[in-house]
């Protein structure tokens, strides 16, 4: 393997960026169709079918003919699409409202600070270990050069992402307190004291595959987590699985645990005041988040990049034929269809459950998930010892 | 810099969760409230005075825009007042269509209750639910009358039309799955822990206090009052059917929400015996073109779905028009029980209080 020079590395690294962010950006815009359509569904209606502004103007141009798709049994799906164009049309063209008695600086800051702590978690995300592709000799520049299945191959991911992660907290904390105005404030509030409060149990649920495999390096924890151990890492750690999901719910603000924005009490929370992109920050700093928890879960919690549990793997593999022997191997394709299964969780439990109340919230936080949750690490730390 | 203050915030009128333009002035103590007051005549009309202006026979289409989730419950209050006053008699069958009609209203107007309240506790699909089977209601509005929502189904005197052809099927299928509907709502809710949790011992309002405020409706019977003027005071055709009224001695939001849900059993269960018991002949009582009012005064309460809602009329010697005319509104009486349900909690029960009470700020602006 050819030893790459500094322009070469600093290429494949932008690649690899390049591809994390399109990622991002192609799953987080469909889990925000998909919640239209998979609540809609869930609620005995259509979800969105098209872009509501009949034929005029450029939203109209997109919804042109797309009518005809619901006649076709699988694009009938797809007709609202355009909308999800003309929403990121809207949100940037539209007028951004700045509050007069507003602290300017602190207000500009914070949709930022959520939106960057939400998408730099992923570089330590690794979607699979080692190689993720080589270039090919003829390839200009990069020939031969391979690119890694995550952008930063860190030895202390684990902990990257959850100071990271973290930041986002002060993104919403500030929001809330920079709009000076009441129902944000509240919002602010809630967040501060319902976030940090969830960060305990979640690191504390996280701690256990560290424990388990012995490492906090992503990549490592992720395999030795899905290979090591039977059925991937969830039947030793199933509590610390569901544990680990309702503090994601929690940090990511979803129902029901949405205090910070709960729509019919606080009007729209820590965001009532803000328009335009810096709203659509927070929105998309919302979904990111929700991916970065999926990716999570699926990592330590789900297997990963590997398609089959330990175990079944062996079984199967002399029986797939050629073509499909890449179904033994890890592969990034797995690990995007398990946190795509995460994220339809979200929905389907925003389709059935109300919301907690303030108070509730933080009981269930420190009464129930964190003895819980230090039981799990017990539990983790004697499989450790006895088992592995 | 440490002030340890109380916040005052409006809660509405523009709100997600007032149902309406109810303003609501709190005082938090972070999240707890300390002080709540409703601000109420934000979609006042005049319906009282533009009534003194009205015939009698025009009076009622004002009668939907009250309440306009029960307008069909108000246009029954409205008819039989002025029948009381005129001293008519209405053929038998129109009672029977009245209070069928009257009871489905009821099952309406407790769907949109369920619905909001739901969604306001966070339940969004049960949301939708509700307003699927309320979508089969206002279709038969539709058969019946024309309109879906400001119905002025009925008539002084009667029906101005017998029921259209078909009308029986449609109601029969709507009896043989509403049940099944009713338990797809309560499998949602009823044993659902966070929904128990957010109504359980929620906005209690005891029943001395319930009856020192003059509310009625199944916020009274949550309390244990068994009052309702179906059974107190039997109109239309109440006196001949078999119903139960359900009441709960818990007094909280949850035994409300228990209340209507076993309500529209027993409307389900109305509804059969009238369609059942159906009897033939005329729908409309012979009356004069124009009627004119002795001295006379009259006040006349019907068990509308949010409580008792009355109609004072008095009369004028030869006038074709009410010379006083006012309105008992259910919604408007009850919400003066927000504050002591409210006062003490938090900031998420006054919008379970709010949604509990069932008001419409229609009614309650009249």
């Amino acid at each position: 393997m050819p030893i790459p020079t500094l322009s070469q590395s600093i290429v494949i690294t932008l690649i690899q960026c390049l591809l994390v962010v399109v990622f991002v950006f192609v799953v987080v815009p469909l889990t925000v169709f998909a919640e239209r359509k998979v609540l809609g569904y869930l609620q005995q209606r259509l979800g969105s079918t098209r872009v509501a502004s009949g034929h005029v103007g450029i939203t109209g141009w997109m919804n042109r003919g797309m009518w005809k798709w619901g006649r076709i049994p699988v694009l009938s799906y797809w007709r609202g699409i355009p909308g999800l164009v003309a929403d990121i049309l809207k949100l940037i063209l539209k007028e951004d409202v700045i509050p007069a008695k507003a602290d300017k600086f602190v207000f500009f800051i914070a949709p930022a600070l959520s939106m960057v702590s939400a998408v730099v978690v992923f570089a330590a995300v690794s979607f699979v270990p080692g190689v993720f592709f080589t270039f090919p000799k003829w390839f200009p520049f990069v020939g031969g050069l391979p690119v890694s299945g995550g952008i930063a191959d860190i030895n202390v991911g684990l902990l990257w992402i959850l100071g990271v992660a973290s930041v986002g907290v002060y993104g919403i904390v500030l929001a809330g307190w920079a709009s000076n105005s009441k129902y944000p404030l509240l919002g602010g509030l809630r967040s501060a004291a319902q976030m940090v409060s969830y960060e305990v149990p979640l690191a504390i649920s996280l701690l256990a595959p560290v424990v388990l495999s012995a490492s906090l390096n992503f990549a490592e924890m992720s395999e030795r987590m899905a290979v090591g151990l039977p059925f991937w890492g969830l039947v030793p750690q199933v509590l610390g699985f569901l544990i680990y999901l309702t503090c994601g719910f929690a940090e990511t603000n979803r129902l029901p645990f949405d205090m910070p924005e709960a729509e019919n009490e606080l009007v729209a929370g820590f965001h009532t005041e803000y328009s335009g992109m810096k709203f659509g920050f927070f929105y998309l700093a919302e979904y990111i988040n929700m991916t970065v928890v999926a990716a999570l879960a699926a990592g330590f919690f789900l297997g990963g990049p590997w398609l089959l549990p330990f175990g079944l793997q062996g079984l199967l593999n002399p029986y797939l034929p050629g073509f499909l022997s890449w179904f033994g191997e890890p592969h990034a394709i797995f690990f995007a269809v398990k946190i795509i299964f995460i994220l339809f969780t979200y929905i389907w439990v925003r389709g059935t459950i109300p919301r907690y109340r303030y108070d509730q919230v933080m009981s269930v936080a420190w009464k129930y998930l964190i003895p819980m949750a230090l039981v799990n690490l017990l539990l983790a730390a004697l499989v450790r010892c006895f088992a592995v | 810099m440490f002030k340890n203050e109380e916040m005052e915030v409006n809660l509405g009128p523009q709100h997600p969760s007032t149902h309406g333009v109810l303003r609501v002035k709190l005082r938090l103590d972070g999240e707890t409230i300390t002080h709540c007051r409703p601000m109420i005549g934000y979609l006042h009309r005049g319906v009282e005075k533009i009534c003194e202006n009205q015939t009698f026979f025009q009076g009622q289409v004002w009668t939907d825009r009250m309440d306009y989730c029960s307008a069909v419950a108000n246009n029954l209050g409205w008819a039989e007042a002025n029948e009381k006053l005129f001293g008519i008699t209405v053929p038998r069958r129109a009672q029977y269509i009245r209070t069928m009609l009257n009871e489905f209203n009821r099952l309406a107007s407790h769907l949109i209750w369920l619905a909001t309240h739901a969604l306001d506790i966070g339940a969004m699909t049960v949301f939708l639910y509700a307003f699927r089977e309320r979508e089969d209601i206002l279709d038969m509005n539709e058969a019946f009358c024309g309109s879906r929502l400001t119905t002025t189904a009925f008539r002084i005197g009667g029906l101005r039309e017998d029921l259209p052809p078909g009308f029986e099927k449609l109601v029969t299928k709507f009896l043989a799955k509403f049940p099944s509907c009713l338990e797809e709502y309560e499998n949602l809710l009823s044993e659902n822990r966070i929904w128990k949790k957010r109504t359980v011992g929620v906005a209690k309002l005891s029943a001395e206090d319930a009856i020192a405020l003059g509310v009625t409706g199944p916020v009274l019977r949550a309390a244990g009052v068994p009052y309702d003027i179906r059974k107190a005071f039997p109109y239309a055709a109440y006196a001949e059917m078999d119903f139960e009224v359900p009441t709960k001695t818990e007094a909280d939001t949850y035994a409300r929400y228990l209340v209507r849900m076993e309500e529209m059993r027993q409307s389900a269960r109305i509804i059969q015996q009238c369609m059942d018991g159906m009897p033939e002949g005329p729908v409309m009582a012979k009356l004069p073109k124009i009627l004119r009012a002795e001295v006379n005064e009259v006040y006349h309460a019907t068990e509308a779905p949010k409580g008792e809602i009355g109609y004072y009329l008095v009369g004028e010697k030869g006038s074709g028009n009410p010379y006083r005319f006012h309105v008992r509104a259910p919604g408007f009486i009850n919400l003066q029980a927000l504050p002591k349900m409210a006062e003490g909690g938090l900031i998420a029960d006054i919008v379970a209080a709010i949604g509990t009470l069932d008001i419409v700020l229609g009614e309650i602006d009249r």
